[in-house]
């Protein structure tokens, strides 16, 4: 009986010793720092088998029912399966169900999915063409509410997922996905603690999903949604993000549009800085492109956001 | 008798201590540049990691890990000011969270025991 399992192939591990000893023993160049279960730098996966407590410390509830553990401190009793995290998704059919669009450039796809994706608002997943072609997108949907998962993409000039879901996908097509994957979403918050959602043009879409999550959770505390965009039409959820504002006590819509010379005109990272005043006790999701998500993350922290309090996803252009 | 580590609180003081620190070496002119990652979460794992060894936790570094981790930065001009820098920075952050005088040197002093290491000297 072999103790642990990489993927599929056996490695060797010594009574007492750790996993990520035995994978680099190996030659399996596992990531990892600290080597003292603090900095999560190995994270890994068990898909057979269930990591002793002790490598389970310090994650939050979702990664320890999904089997997430730090290699460095597991020193498994039972056999153990584990996979780097990179390669957890898994892999499912779904089928779209309407596409339409949210502004002249921003398109939104309702997909179809069997009853084995399971996925939290915020998370995303990687949409792939017959062809092969993968791209990741965020969720904004609500499993509980929504039947079917709903993406915003927006449509790049010359972007070849772009172009494929503009010209090409038509309702009944089926396509694969994988995942979900990532950790922005509603979990580890306190109810009655400032929540404060900050994006750019489809950054947006996770936002809508955390949002909706927060609420239905019984989220009090008050609620700041910050939508950036460069012109007036890219504030795509405008009139009913105004109407939810408007119904509920605890929640408020701030649109900026960096070329709009009104009221509501304006970087939306300056909005930000200007109007949250308690860093300390908020708890921070930013989604979209790296410059803004970036530099709000270390404006925030240097201000006196605690890290551990800003959940980010940035939507890196594929290589 | 508990260990510097264990008196210190362990794990959780590490996480304690890191968003303090982390802050205090970005806002610190002389050592910034070296820490000025846009991966924010990767840098925190680094300082937790060294947060850790100057906490006298279980790591299993060498001194031939430290002189790797800090080869490229000697190359850029790392010298004993900056682990000068890097070890005030240290110091006030466990004053700050209210950690004892001798508790504080003792983390001093571990930090300063790898100095020759941390310059590839
Ligand atoms: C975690 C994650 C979540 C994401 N979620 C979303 C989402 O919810 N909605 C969404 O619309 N996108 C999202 N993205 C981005 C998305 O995955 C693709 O990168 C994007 O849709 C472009 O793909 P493409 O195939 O159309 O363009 P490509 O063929 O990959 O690129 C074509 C050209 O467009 C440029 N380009 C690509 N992306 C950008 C950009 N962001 N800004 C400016 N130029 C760009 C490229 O440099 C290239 O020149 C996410 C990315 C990540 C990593
Ligand atoms: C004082 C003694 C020091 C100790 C004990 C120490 C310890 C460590 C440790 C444990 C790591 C993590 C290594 C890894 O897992 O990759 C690290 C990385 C790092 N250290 Fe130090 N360090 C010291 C001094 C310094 C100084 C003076 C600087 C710069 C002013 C510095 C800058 C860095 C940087 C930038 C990294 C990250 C390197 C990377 O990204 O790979 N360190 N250090
Ligand atoms: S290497 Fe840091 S937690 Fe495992």
């Amino acid at each position: 009986m072999t103790l642990l399992t990489y993927r599929s192939a056996a490695i060797d591990i010594e009574p007492g010793e750790d996993v990520l000893s035995a994978l680099l023993r190996a030659e399996i160049d596992a990531p990892h720092s600290c080597r003292a279960g603090v900095c999560q730098t190995c994270l890994h996966r068990a898909v057979e088998g269930a990591p002793p407590a002790a490598a389970q410390e310090g994650l939050t509830e979702a990664q320890k029912a999904q089997g997430y553990f730090l290699a460095c401190v597991c020193v498994p009793k039972t056999p153990l399966t584990v996979i780097p995290t990179d390669e957890a998704a898994a892999r499912s059919e779904v089928i779209v169900r309407a596409i339409d669009r949210l502004s002249g450039d921003v398109a939104r796809l309702y997909l179809e999915h069997g009853p084995d994706f399971s996925y939290r608002p915020g998370q995303f997943l990687e949409l792939i063409t017959p062809e092969g072609l993968g791209r990741h997108y965020s969720i904004a949907s609500v499993p509980e509410e929504d039947p079917h998962v709903e993406l915003h993409i927006r449509l790049h000039r010359g972007g070849r997922m772009s172009g494929f879901v503009s010209e090409q996908l038509s309702p009944g097509d089926r396509l694969h996905v994988a995942g979900p994957l990532g950790t922005c979403f509603y979990e580890g918050v306190d109810p009655g603690q400032p929540l404060t959602l900050v994006g750019a043009g489809t950054g947006l879409a996770p936002l809508m999903g955390i949002l909706r999550d927060a609420l239905r959770r019984g989220h009090h505390g008050p609620i700041r949604l910050y939508h950036g965009a460069r012109e007036r039409a890219g504030l795509y959820l405008h009139d009913p993000l105004e109407a939810l504002a408007a119904k509920r006590e605890n929640f408020t819509y701030v649109p900026r549009a960096l070329s709009d010379p009104g009221p509501e005109g304006g970087d939306v990272a300056a909005a930000v800085l200007e109007q949250e005043l308690a860093l300390k006790e908020t708890a921070f999701f930013l989604c979209g492109g790296e410059r803004l998500v970036g530099r709000l993350k270390r404006d925030l922290f240097m201000k006196g956001a605690s890290l551990k309090q800003i959940r980010s996803d940035v939507f890196l252009a594929a290589n | 008798m508990p260990t510097l580590y264990e008196r210190l609180g362990g794990a959780p003081a590490v996480d304690a201590a890191v968003d303090i620190f982390y802050r205090r070496v970005l806002a610190d002119g002389r050592i910034a540049r070296f820490f000025d990652n846009v991966n924010m979460e990767e840098q925190i794992a680094k300082q937790k990691s060294f947060l850790t060894m100057a906490f006298g936790g279980p790591n299993k570094y060498t001194g031939k890990d430290m002189r790797e981790a800090h080869k490229k930065l000697v190359a850029k001009g790392l010298n004993d000011m900056h682990v000068d820098a890097v070890v005030e920075n240290l110091s006030s952050t466990l004053r700050q969270l209210g950690v004892n005088e001798k508790d504080v040197l003792e983390v001093a002093a571990l930090a300063n025991s790898v100095r020759a290491d941390v310059l590839n000297r």
